[in-house]
């Protein structure tokens, strides 16, 4: 009987091994994979990446980033069109599209999602402000909207707070229309109206599920939730109620060409369903993509030779599988920063300026990035206006016997008389490994690091608290506008604002503070250039790289184009079922 | 028995502050603030000043270490701090997937082991027992990311035999989830599990009474299985239960390869954001299920063997 039973308990194993997910062919599906665990879906709390993705599928913003133009350009979403702005440039008039519908919800009367007014933004603005809330997203209207900071810090330690009390900033005109009065100008302010963080909300659901609200998001946009495990898996549908959104009809030059605009004209979303797996580790994210089960891919970077040939081809094994690359810069900068509190950094600009000649940028790219990066020359990346393509910092590009040089001018010759430095960093192998070459480095001009591993937490306090001596960090751009970047190296942004390297330079302080409250243009573009090279000549940090974004994409995938500020990009995906087909016997 | 049960149990409160202090003082003394962590990259002094108000981290330090304590007591947790999930429902969420990996997966290896390990102890000295001995070393010097990486690429990949990652929770769906960190997962106990197994057995082995069982007639099978398994039984019984408390927290690396939402994987992302409610709870929770289960051990002693008794 017991052999009996074995037997069947392994035919009943091996059955169900066989139980697994199929390929669909009845519906148009997309595949992803995101590699974090999503923490929820509130609009307000979409500082990181992935959550933002996520919430792009469900909510909506005023204004997004036009899917093709390039170099990036704003235009209108849930407004009717861009907004009337005053000629003091303080107050925005918005019109918001007429008949855009919620999503079906219980939390509406009869389960009918209903139409979305203007009194939707004003709402989600002020949660955004609420103090009890916390938003992670406050730091983009913190001091900006008239009256808004004042009607925070009132509710601060009130029991409820009071949402029907008027603000001066937010101001409704009819059921479509609103005001945006603005305490001082901020023309990154449109930039703000197309991050998740602005995304609508209705009254409605949030009161509805309460605390449980990051779970259950209702929004207008192109997808409807049905599934939602944080650290499994995530599930879309078409929202059946989206309104008549249409895949756009112009884009850059090339688009064309490369059948970008294919699908101009059609209604969005092109696809009916949206899987996304979490998956954390890079070999199974780069085993699915290459079985087929996954759309689209991020290159893992020890998987890059397998994709990659001559540092900008793709694979020939990949090319027969119709599977497609995409090599685009990324708007981030990756850097070493001196903590400018330290004396030893402060006041011995030849110092800094001696380790970043001994930095080996070149074997940097090779090691770390599979030589696809740009090295930095300053902080602000190509692709951003402010970038000065011909600067080339006289103290990029290893010079050992310049670096020697300085380094005697700055009081340690061959090193002698300066401390061991502390080089922070997070305990990822990569990160270390990042670090040891570092020392490495430094050790060729007589220059002793000690390397420090840390958790991210630990890293976080040591740099809020002014602890870490030097730290490797990279940083990614909010929207695409150098004073993102400047901003960190804004004395009054110190720890444990954005400025972690608690850079402060007169100088440079007072060109920020001007630049930054004016609109673009070439008086602007001026300020910034000279911003620009400042940041390179002054080597308040050692600059890195520009990383390059390398995705590749199975072939049956639709209107793929990379786009840095990608939260609202999977709509404009489509899925080419005869192609999948016939492409899946070549796997 | 029942008053050494009661004893037991009521050892729980003084051990229930302890763990309260100790994981207080570390998230205190070690981790990082968390704050700055949740506001984000662009967090103001303000901002860090009235999140930490609200999370209750400005409070005096003995106030903050009775919350600690009360949490403990009333199994009220309160929702993660990254998250805003109730952590009940999160580790609620969590266990299934685990359990549905390490229980079959725990129960195969041990079986199998004691299985092996009465195979080698039956051929001692002989190749056999030469070859899984040696099997078993060569197996336990290889690193654990090694076979995860080999067996999802081969079997999972290359032959697709199984799934490369992912779960679904129906059954028997999950199986084929599992199937394979679940193989990796015995695999990987079988080498120390054997070796300990055998030791234990050969240690019973050269005893008088089974001498005198052969003496008797007795059959070598029947005196592995009737005498020596039954008398090395209290060895193994600590060995096996005292490893129960860590299957409920998961398998941190086959989780995280095989992309299964376990508690591994839970109590790994609260680590890195420091979300010391949900640090907490798994500690606790953790706690709790050891002296639980050091209990069951001792009550296991008696039926094993009934010198035993429980005072």
């Amino acid at each position: 009987m017991s052999m009996r039973f074995i037997g069947l308990v392994f035919a009943f194993m091996i059955a169900a091994v066989g139980c697994s997910r199929e390929q669909n062919f009845d519906e148009k599906v997309l595949n992803l994979i995101t590699p974090q665990k999503i923490k929820g879906f509130d609009p307000i709390y979409a500082a990181d990446l992935y959550a933002s993705n996520e919430i792009g599928k469900v909510y909506e913003g005023l204004l997004e980033f036009h899917y093709l133009k390039r170099p990036y350009e704003l235009t209108p979403n849930l407004a009717e069109s861009m907004p009337e702005v005053s000629a003091d440039g303080l107050t925005y008039t918005f019109k918001v599209k007429k008949g855009v519908l919620f999503q079906d919800s219980k939390a509406f009367p009869n389960g009918k999602g209903r139409e979305l007014k203007a009194d939707d933004f004003i709402y989600s603005i002020r949660r955004m402000a609420d103090p009890k809330l916390q938003s992670t997203g406050w730091w983009l209207l913190d001091g900006k909207i008239a009256g808004l900071n004042e009607w925070r810090d009132k509710n601060a330690n009130a029991e409820k707070v009071n949402y029907d009390e008027a603000v001066e900033g937010l101001k409704k005109v009819d059921d479509y229309t609103f005001q945006f009065k603005l305490a001082k100008p901020f023309p990154q302010f449109l930039y703000a109206l197309a991050m998740p963080f602005t995304f609508a909300v209705a009254k409605e659901v949030v009161e509805h599920h309460g605390q449980e609200f990051q779970n259950y998001p209702v929004g207008t946009g192109p997808f409807k939730l049905d599934y939602f495990d944080n650290s499994n898996r995530i599930v879309y549908h078409r929202n059946p109620t989206f309104r008549e959104k249409l895949y756009p009809s112009e884009g850059e030059a090339t688009d064309e060409a490369a059948g970008l605009l294919a699908d101009a004209g059609k209604k969005l979303p092109l696809v009916d369903k949206v899987i996304v797996n979490i998956v954390v580790e890079s070999q199974p994210q780069w085993l699915n993509f290459q079985k087929g089960s996954a759309d689209l891919l991020g290159v893992p970077k020890d998987n890059f030779d397998q994709a990659i040939v001559a540092g900008k081809n793709l694979h020939p094994d990949m090319a027969k599988k119709g599977i497609r690359l995409s090599m685009v810069n990324s708007l981030d900068t990756t850097y070493v920063a001196f903590n400018h509190t330290d004396p030893l950094f402060k006041d011995n600009i030849k110092l800094r300026q001696a380790m970043s000649l001994a930095y080996d940028h070149v074997e940097s790219n090779k090691l770390f990035y599979n030589n696809t990066a740009t090295i930095a020359q300053s902080i602000i990346p190509p692709g951003i206006s402010g970038h000065k393509k011909e600067y080339k910092s006289p103290y990029i590009g290893r010079n050992l016997e310049m670096a020697k040089k300085l380094l005697k001018e700055a009081g340690y010759p061959e090193g002698k008389g300066l401390p061991e430095l502390q080089y922070e960093t997070v305990g990822s192998t990569v990160s270390r490994q990042q670090g040891e070459f570092f020392a490495k480095n430094m050790a060729d001009i007589g220059i002793k690091i000690r390397i420090s591993t840390n958790t991210w937490p630990e890293l976080v306090k040591k740099t809020n608290t002014k602890t870490a001596q030097m730290f490797g960090i990279a940083w990614g751009a909010d929207y695409p506008d150098a004073e993102n970047f400047f901003g960190l190296l804004y004395g009054p942004n110190e720890s444990p604002g954005s400025n972690s390297s608690n850079y402060k330079n007169a100088t440079f302080d007072k060109i920020f503070a001007q630049a930054s409250i004016m609109q673009d243009g070439p008086e602007r573009t001026a300020l910034y250039e000279q911003l620009y090279e400042m940041a390179g000549n002054e080597v308040p940090w050692i600059y890195g790289m520009h990383r390059t974004s390398v995705t590749v994409y199975q072939g049956w995938v639709k209107n793929y184009k990379y786009i840095e500020f990608n939260h609202t990009q999977v709509q404009y995906l489509n899925a080419d079922l005869e192609a999948k087909k016939e492409l899946l016997k070549k796997f | 028995m029942t008053t050494y049960i009661i004893r037991r149990l009521l050892y729980m409160i003084p051990v229930i502050f302890g763990v309260s202090f100790i994981i207080f003082v570390l998230f205190n003394v070690v981790a990082g603030d968390p704050a700055p962590l949740l506001l984000g990259k662009h967090a103001t002094v303000q901002q860090i000043h009235d999140l930490r108000e609200q999370l209750g981290l400005n409070k005096p330090l003995f106030a903050q270490y009775m919350d600690v304590v009360k949490s403990a007591f009333t199994f009220d947790f309160g929702r993660s701090w990254a998250t805003r999930q109730d952590i009940i429902e999160m580790i609620r969420q969590g266990a299934w997937p685990s359990l549905t990996l390490t229980i079959p997966a725990f129960m195969i290896s041990t079986i199998l082991s004691i299985l092996l390990a009465l195979v080698v102890a039956f051929y001692r000295g002989k190749g056999i027992d030469l070859t899984i001995r040696f099997l078993c070393i060569a197996g336990q010097s290889i690193s654990s990311v090694a076979y995860i990486l080999f067996f999802q690429y081969f079997f999972a990949y290359k032959l697709g035999w199984f799934e490369i990652s992912g779960y679904e929770p129906e059954f028997p769906v999950f199986l084929s989830y599992v199937a394979l960190p679940g193989i990796i997962w015995i695999v990987l106990s079988l080498g120390p599990d054997v070796r300990f197994f055998r030791t234990v057995i050969l240690d019973e082995i050269y005893q008088d009474y089974v001498r005198t069982a052969r003496a008797k007639g007795l059959g070598e099978i029947t005196v592995l299985l009737k005498h020596v398994l039954r008398n090395a039984m209290i060895p193994i019984i600590t060995y096996v239960v005292i490893q129960i408390p860590f299957l409920i927290l998961g398998a941190l690396l086959l989780e995280s390869f095989f992309s299964i939402p376990g508690l591994g994987g839970i109590t790994l992302n609260a680590l890195n954001s420091s979300d010391f409610p949900v640090i907490k709870a798994m500690a606790v929770l953790s706690s709790i299920a050891y002296i639980l289960f050091s209990l069951l051990t001792d009550v296991l002693y008696t039926l094993a063997d009934p010198r035993v008794k429980l005072k």
